[in-house]
């Protein structure tokens, strides 16, 4: 798949103080989880990629252009930012239409999208309130609607669900799922890690002005290797359990649990560890509750990663 | 032997409802103004006619020893009501007292609203009474150390230079009229300081129209005053209204031939205004949005 | 019992924020949860005695809502959604000062204060003023002052909204470290479900101005019981057809989970059997559970 955007050396400094340092990576259609610390440098990520910003050092290309002052890529982009700043004076509809004028469509289309789009966020009954009426929720759905009301092909959207309920934020999900469906590039920031696994698999992790990590979530954590596989186990006689793996070199540390029916493994070697698995299981007459890994997700990526 | 566990502890005290719950705000008023750039030198500086003051009662005193100085100055030391009235509604002094308003007042209630603290106040068990009394006793300090106090001062100094009581059993009311006039000035300043502070959000805005209306209030009835020559429109300047007010209560001549009732009207009605208004902005803060 | 409410109505003039709420809660951490508009500020207005009941009655802490508010308020710890500091001071003056306005005495509340702050983990930024503080810390900061005069009722809105993912575990751990002694009832209000599923034990979903669930997230999520999600790795194909022999409906969806219902007349082991003789892995068994987000949507009505 050939990338839609790419970096090549993309550096921001603002003054002395650091934004971004030497990022090259492309990004593929589909959906892309963006992640960091606060002051990591997304913003200034976001920025540079959608042109609004100019790079220090390095380029970015959109579909193979140059972004900066590219004003014929921009109808292309939809960006929703993180900071809340209307016109609070003016209503929903008027906001969403005259933004879609600088678009240059047709009055009749402008009003055609500017519907759909609202219905969309479910603001169509309250198009005609006033910015300053609305809800925070309210104010976020219609930013949502002003990213996608040019139907583009390249979503940027940063924190999209903060301040919505949770069957808000379900729609939400399910749309942006519905654009990757239709071979969309979307990028999303956040800092809600299991909001962001919800939507994909995919991520590029930003820490120090860097690129801490790019790509699948599971195949970065099988990278990391300082921090072997934790598998916790509910069964009965954990001990048991326990006592025959222990002698395996590739087993590095066993914890047993406050209720004595699990037990946590930590192992360098999860091929090794699996296929031992169902035959001690069977063997011993070991009846299994649940296997899960509790550090197999985004948050433990980040804590092995970024955290102290 | 013992360990200390980590992790939340308890406390194991009492909470108990204080004898004056507005008292922790009020300290933190004066705290935070104190705080402030340049409010020492502003209060000091404010203070010197009240130095100066005293010290004219000293001499008054002792005229004999000072008769070198004051070489046709007898009449201006003459210590009576006259001379009480005319510290107390100096033109100076006022426009100091505006000046510390702006330093002491100006951030508290509009600093709450652009920080949202309102929240956490009305989460403990404070009253909106209390609050406003809290917030309206730290420009009662300031100010009643400007009014209140020199005026006893005064009083008393006079009495122990002069040695006797006859200043007091020649002026039996000077006392209470000290008082009446303090409060009368303090009660108005706070509504108005309480009122502006609560119709912004940012504090250098607040500071500014506390000290513009004031001074405004003054050119205008100036402009009026000019163009019309009638005194009625001494009613528009606060400062006027004021120096009316207080001419009353040291039972001078007031300085506009106006009634002194009117005056008092209006600054009730500011402060009627300003109650009424702060009941209302208050009461819509929803502690939980 | 920490919170007792009957049969509570409220209205904002005409709009009926509140209708018919019974409540019951003892101690725990306990998820307050619905949609917007749906009445979850209100409630929380009658809790902290901000608000009185049209109809309806209710003891929080043993003091009523309609008479004995301040004394609710003395006893309620609260943290606001929104940032909230007083310019000028620094963190332990602000702490000790919101301890004195709850009635603890001056010297109490300062040294409650300090010892409240370095639990939050602000302690060696105690003395640095709060206009110089970041987004995590602010929130810290407004978490202390809500348990700087050990209320016995904790209400935290919304807790780790604008917080970085480290800032939102640090959050995290603080509550359940409080909540674990189980003598402090908590009462957290968020949209961010898995948090809300990682602290609490007991949940309220409002909708409408009405309860629409209440009670134990264990008990309302429905454990299907014999429906096992796993995930494998090695040649399922097989695996899968000797499966489905055995009598299981097997059902692949998207991330290559797997849903496998067993009937009853199976040992829950054949799966395991299977695997060892198609040496496949299975790396992921868990019974099938709705999630805390599927809970919500069933029981707010919407799809």
């Amino acid at each position: 798949m050939t990338a839609v955007i790419e970096t090549r050396n993309l550096s921001k400094w603002y003054g002395n103080v650091l934004g971004l340092s030497d990022v090259s990576l492309q990004v593929e259609p589909g959906i892309t989880g963006l992640l960091g610390p606060n002051g990591a440098g997304k913003s200034t990520f976001l920025k540079l990629i959608t042109g609004q910003i100019k790079p220090s050092i390095g380029k970015v290309f959109i579909k193979g252009q140059r972004v900066r002052n590219n004003y014929s890529l921009f109808s292309k982009i939809g960006f929703c930012p993180e900071q809340d700043s209307f016109y609070e004076e003016i209503t929903g509809w008027e906001f969403l239409t005259n933004l879609l004028k600088l678009y240059h469509y047709s009055p009749s289309e402008i009003k055609t999208r500017a519907e759909q789009a609202l219905s969309i966020v479910e603001l169509l009954k309250d198009k005609d309130r006033l910015i300053r009426a609305y809800s925070r929720g309210m104010r976020q759905r219609l930013k949502f609607a002003q990213a996608i009301a040019h139907t583009p092909e390249i979503f940027i959207l940063d924190e999209p669900l903060n301040g919505l309920d949770p069957l808000g934020k379900r729609k939400i999900i399910r749309l942006i799922k519905d654009y990757k469906g239709e071979g969309k590039t979307i990028i999303v920031s956040s800092h809600i890690l299991p909001e962001i696994e919800a939507m994909t698999k995919n991520i590029i992790l930003i820490h120090q002005g860097k690129i801490f990590a790019k790509g699948d979530i599971h195949y970065i954590r099988d990278l990391i290797e300082t921090h072997p596989h934790m598998i916790l186990i509910k069964c009965t006689n954990p001990r048991l359990l326990a006592s025959k793996f222990i002698h395996e070199d590739y087993v590095v540390n066993v914890n047993f649990g406050a209720t004595a029916d699990s037990l946590l493994v930590e192992t360098k070697n999860r091929d090794k560890f699996f296929s031992l698995l169902p035959s001690l299981l069977i063997e011993n007459n070991i009846e299994v509750e649940e296997i899960t890994s509790p550090d197999d997700n985004l948050q433990a990526v980040f804590d092995y990663l970024v955290g102290k | 032997m013992m360990i200390r566990e980590k992790g939340y502890t308890h406390w194991d005290g009492i909470l108990r409802e204080r004898r004056y719950p507005w008292w922790p705000i009020t300290r933190l008023g004066i705290k935070l103004t104190f705080k402030r750039k340049h409010f020492k030198f502003l209060f000091f500086g404010s203070l010197v006619p009240a130095v100066a003051y005293l010290a004219g009662i000293y001499i008054s005193e002792r005229i004999e020893d000072f008769r070198y100085i004051l070489r046709g100055s007898q009449r201006f030391l003459q210590i009576n009501p006259a001379y009480f009235k005319s510290y107390f509604t100096s033109d100076f002094l006022l426009f100091m007292m505006v000046m510390i308003l702006v330093f002491c007042g100006a951030g508290l209630i509009s600093d709450d609203l652009k920080y949202n603290s309102l929240q956490l106040y009305f989460s403990k068990p404070l009253r909106k009474k209390d609050y406003f009394l809290g917030k309206a006793s730290v420009i009662f300090f300031f100010l009643l150390m400007l009014t209140l106090v020199p005026g006893i001062v005064f009083f008393v100094m006079k009495l122990i230079f002069s040695g006797s009581f006859q200043f007091l059993r020649t002026y039996p009311w000077l006392l209470l009229s000290v008082i009446g006039y303090s409060a009368l000035v303090t009660i108005f300043f706070s509504f108005y300081t309480l009122l502006i502070s609560s119709l912004s959000k940012n504090r250098r805005y607040v500071g500014i129209l506390i000290f513009a209306i004031y001074i405004f209030s003054d050119i205008f009835f100036g402009i009026f005053f000019g163009i019309f020559k009638n005194q009625y429109f001494s009613l528009l300047s606060l400062k006027g209204n004021l120096q009316q007010v207080g001419a009353l209560f040291f039972g001078q001549k007031p300085p506009f031939q106006v009634p002194w009732l009117y005056s008092f009207f209006i600054l009730l009605c500011v402060c009627f205004l300003a109650s009424a208004i702060l009941k209302k902005k208050i009461k819509g803060v929803e502690v939980i949005k | 019992m920490s919170i007792e409410l009957k049969n509570i109505h409220f209205s904002y003039g005409k709009v009926k924020a509140l209708e018919g709420i019974d409540l019951s809660l003892s101690e725990g951490a306990v998820g307050l949860l619905g949609p917007n508009g749906a009445g979850k500020s209100t409630l929380l207005r009658i809790l902290l005695g901000f608000l009185s009941p049209d109809r309806g009655e209710g003891r929080v802490l043993g003091y009523d809502i309609k008479q004995e508010q301040s004394f609710i308020r003395r006893y309620v710890g609260y943290m606001p959604e929104d940032d909230c500091l007083i310019p000028g001071m620094d963190a332990v003056s602000f702490t000790s000062y919101f301890g004195e306005l709850s009635g603890m005495p001056r010297q109490e509340a300062m040294k409650r204060a300090h010892e409240v702050l370095f639990y939050v983990g602000l302690g060696e930024s105690r003395y640095r003023l709060l206009e110089t503080y970041s987004a995590g810390m602010k929130q810290r900061l407004k978490l202390a002052q809500a348990i700087v005069h050990d209320p016995k009722l904790l209400f935290l809105d919304e807790p780790t909204s604008n917080l970085d993912p480290q800032g939102r575990k640090e959050i995290l751990e603080l509550i359940e470290d409080i909540t674990s002694k189980r003598d402090i009832q908590v009462l957290i209000s968020s949209h961010i479900l898995p948090d809300i599923e990682s602290t609490c034990s007991y949940v309220v979903i409002l909708n409408k101005g009405r309860l629409a669930a209440q009670g134990k997230i264990s008990e309302l999520k429905e454990i299907t019981y014999r429906l096992y999600e796993i995930k494998v790795k090695g040649e399922e194909e097989r695996f899968l057809e000797k499966l489905k022999r055995m009598g299981c409906k097997v059902d692949e969806t998207e991330d290559k989970l797997i849903k496998v219902y067993m009937p009853s007349h199976q040992d829950l082991m054949e799966i395991f059997r299977v695997a060892l003789e198609e040496k496949i892995q299975i790396r992921h068994f868990v019974k099938s559970q709705t999630s805390l987000e599927d809970l919500f949507a069933k029981t707010v009505g919407v799809d």
